[in-house]
């Protein structure tokens, strides 16, 4: 995916766990993990909110995109 | 603390491949009590279990057809009123049987594969490549046994009884045809229902 989150780098500045903005923000660790991992397909505009109003960023802050070839739309994996 | 009605509660860690909660009560209401998928669901397991007796009864007497004495029995074949006596030979009955067998078990299998594809729809997961991949082979064992059906048939008409039965032409292929296609956009149709699904599973 050529849209990198860049969750990590935010959690470590804030000194934060992603328990703990799982439990602030109300999304399963689970969930913020695919997020972390950078397997999510799209990200709901309620979600980013709820991340920036937790982790005091802006949505450039979280995202970042690393130039490669585009995604296949159909992969089932 | 702030709390957003549309994301899971917070600190209840679920697995990843959760049920869409949207999902759930539509199902649900579709597999209710005298709903059209339950009479269906009675009608696959009694047609399945029909089938399998079928099959194994024919595929015995496919068996026992070896060992038979076949002297002084005759056929009729025909094709309405008229009909023409032949002596059965061995061949002719093994070749009878065996296509009648393979005709039951090619619909043993695609109720089989239906069946499946039923259990998926009772689970609130119809939308699976699992599912695809079943109707392409439902699609695939449709068009295999109606092929063999109309080429089993010109043979007989051609060969065992010439001037007795219609020969086959191609307009016999029209429905066969028409099924197979409609259960191949049908799987196409799921396939594009599980990349959706998909993608709502990872959409967060």
């Amino acid at each position: 995916m050529a849209i990198r989150v860049q969750l990590d780098r935010i959690l470590a500045q804030r000194r934060m766990s992603l328990t703990e903005l799982a439990d602030r923000v109300g999304v399963t660790v689970a969930n913020l993990s695919i997020l972390k991992t950078g397997k999510a397909r799209a990200v709901r505009f309620t979600t980013l909110d709820a991340l920036c109003r937790e982790l005091d960023c802006q949505p450039g802050d979280l995202l970042a995109h690393e130039p490669g070839p585009p995604d296949a739309v159909d992969d089932e994996d | 603390m702030m709390r957003f009605a549309n994301l899971t509660p917070a600190g209840k860690s679920k697995p990843r491949h959760r049920r869409n909660p949207h999902l759930l009560t539509p199902n649900l209401r579709t597999l209710g009590p005298g709903s059209v998928a339950s009479v269906l669901k009675i009608a696959l397991d009694v047609a399945y279990v029909v089938m399998i007796l079928v099959t194994g009864l024919l595929l015995l007497l496919w068996a026992a057809s070896i060992f038979i004495p076949l002297d002084n029995l005759n056929v009729t074949v025909s094709d309405g009123a008229d009909g023409r006596e032949m002596p059965l030979s061995r061949p002719l009955l093994l070749f009878g049987l065996g296509a009648l067998t393979a005709y039951f078990g090619g619909f043993l299998l695609i109720l089989r594969y239906l069946r499946k594809i039923f259990r998926t729809l009772t689970l609130g997961d119809p939308f699976q490549p699992d599912n695809v991949r079943r109707l392409r082979q439902i699609g695939l064992i449709l068009a295999v046994v109606t092929g063999g059906v109309w080429i089993v048939q010109g043979l007989v008409a051609s060969r065992l009884a010439p001037g007795v039965m219609e020969p086959q032409g191609i307009s016999d292929l029209l429905t066969p045809v028409f099924s197979v296609l409609v259960v191949f956009v049908l799987a196409e149709v799921f396939r594009e229902g599980a990349r959706l699904r998909r993608e709502s599973e990872l959409t967060i």
